[in-house]
């Protein structure tokens, strides 16, 4: 479960992931490039729980830059219960050595482990959540994120971390941090997106039937609806990611710190030959396909395409708003990850991003609870936790 | 995706792939290009980019003078250090 245990004599306890650069305590992101690596100062998000009370029991495994499915890329072997694959933060949770996770949701992997393991996660409004201090991978769309076994837990943790910061260049005002927890939490329509519903299991699907349910018995109108463009999302979102992650990554070179080969002959060695040894393999198809992404060829045909499809999605999801509080889709499609999962497809995480992607390329906030998950429009964390709280399984 | 391009990718990104890579990337390649003909379908002619997904303001701070990080420490994560300089297999000969 962890990379590292601490002991905290503190009463709220919070594990931050790997990708949380903490002070003086290793932060390696997954990944050989970075193991060993202390911070010299602390991430933001996690400054500011100190501060309020929350002690760090510990940092949790992560897949590498937290660009996988759950975990299978860490250098040093994924987390895998009973061939099962099984998220660092989640199993800390689970075990009730924490009470709060920290996380930097990149790619949709905490919201996966949420849904998975039952616990509720939130992925705050783009911007709203220092990202300073956080190791960066695809920064136009990953936001430090929390997971807890409640609700209450969940929000008294963000009502800590969100905040303007000058450090992050894409922190919004105070005035919009400020209101995402004073805006209005009434609910009233919620849209399930059917073109969502696509390649899910039975658990899945009854997790989404048994949401609609509660939805409904809570007075709550809902309202099946084909999701148009918004499908589109987890193409869009593998090609800016990637290009995105590839760009972040280029400055691991192995001079300053980080992985250092111990065989080079000249300069272009030395940055290869550390670069190579340091990354997995899934993470070097990654920097290609970004890097390929970019090039003269491809970047209006490709990432430009992406970066205006990212514009309609947005759009579309602005229009769903204007007649529904939020919108219901599952997080993942299925209630278990097998190794087997990941022997017969590696990249899996860039196919199952599809019920994530839609959050991760719009910004928008986006709650996992009772297995399912409900996106709302930007600022809109208490519609979001007034719903999670309807569909959590809290002692049901 | 060719044979000649990855290896142009490959020294781009200063990596050096195995075989095995090598196929993985093609693979890789194969079916996001399949997927991209989604995106194809989706009319963005008159689309504009959207690069930020909410405005981000310029963040103004005030001009001053403020203490960061000591070299030694800055140091301390380095390879190889000499003298207070990072060190790197000589460029010149």
């Amino acid at each position: 479960m962890y990379t590292l245990k601490l002991e905290t004599a503190a009463k709220a306890r919070v594990v931050a992931d790997d990708m949380i650069l903490t002070k003086g305590v290793a932060t390696a992101a997954g990944s050989k490039m970075l193991q060993g690596f202390e911070s010299l100062f602390s991430s933001e998000a996690l400054t500011r729980l100190e501060n309020a009370g929350y002690g760090l029991c510990g940092k949790s495994r992560v897949g590498e830059f937290a660009l996988d499915l759950m975990g299978e890329t860490a250098f040093d072997g994924a987390l895998v219960v009973d061939g099962v694959l099984k998220n660092g933060a989640a199993e800390v949770l689970s075990a009730k050595e924490a009470d709060v996770a920290l996380c930097l949701d990149v790619n949709g992997s905490c919201r996966r482990a949420a849904a998975q393991s039952g616990l509720i996660s939130i992925k705050p409004t783009y911007g709203t959540v220092s990202r300073y201090g956080t190791v960066p991978v695809a920064c136009s769309g990953e936001t430090v994120s929390l997971m807890a076994d409640s609700v209450e837990a969940v929000k008294k943790a963000l009502a800590v971390v969100v905040g303007h910061d000058d450090k992050d260049g894409t922190s919004q005002s105070e005035a919009l941090c400020d209101s995402v927890l004073k805006n209005d939490g009434t609910v009233k329509r919620v849209a399930v997106l059917k073109n969502m519903l696509v390649s899910i299991d039975a658990d899945v699907k009854a997790n989404i039937e048994s949401a609609i349910e509660d939805l409904k018995k809570n007075g709550i109108e809902v309202e099946e609806i084909e999701g148009g463009n918004i499908a589109a999302a987890k193409v869009a979102w593998n090609i800016l990611m990637c290009a995105e992650m590839c760009n972040n990554v280029s400055r691991y070179d192995g001079v300053k710190y980080g992985h250092r080969a111990q065989e080079f002959s000249n300069l272009d060695e030395l940055y290869m030959n550390s670069r190579t040894e340091g990354f997995g393999s899934f993470l070097k198809t990654a920097i290609i396909f970004g890097s390929e992404t970019l090039s003269t060829d491809n970047y209006m045909k490709v990432y430009d395409k992406a970066l205006r499809t990212r514009r309609i999605i947005v759009d579309e999801f602005n229009k769903l708003f204007g007649e529904f509080d939020a919108v219901l889709m599952p997080a993942v499609s299925k209630s278990a990850y097998t190794v087997k999962d990941i022997e017969n497809d590696k990249f899996m995480a860039f196919n199952e991003n599809f019920y994530t992607a839609p959050a991760s390329i719009s910004g928008l906030p986006a709650v996992v609870s009772g297995g399912v998950q409900l996106v709302g429009k930007a600022f809109s964390e208490n519609k979001l936790l007034t719903v999670a709280k309807l569909l959590a399984k809290e002692g049901k | 995706m060719d044979r000649e391009t990855l290896r142009r990718l490959e020294l781009l990104n200063q990596l050096k792939l195995t075989e095995d890579e090598k196929q993985d990337v093609l693979s890789f390649f194969e079916l996001r290009e399949g997927e991209h003909k989604c995106l194809e379908a989706i009319d963005t002619e008159n689309t504009e980019r959207m690069v930020h997904v909410l405005p981000v303001m310029t963040v103004v701070r005030e001009d001053k003078v403020v203490k960061t990080f000591e070299r030694e420490d800055l140091q301390r994560q380095a390879p190889e250090t000499d003298e207070g300089y990072w060190c790197v297999p000589k460029v010149m000969e």
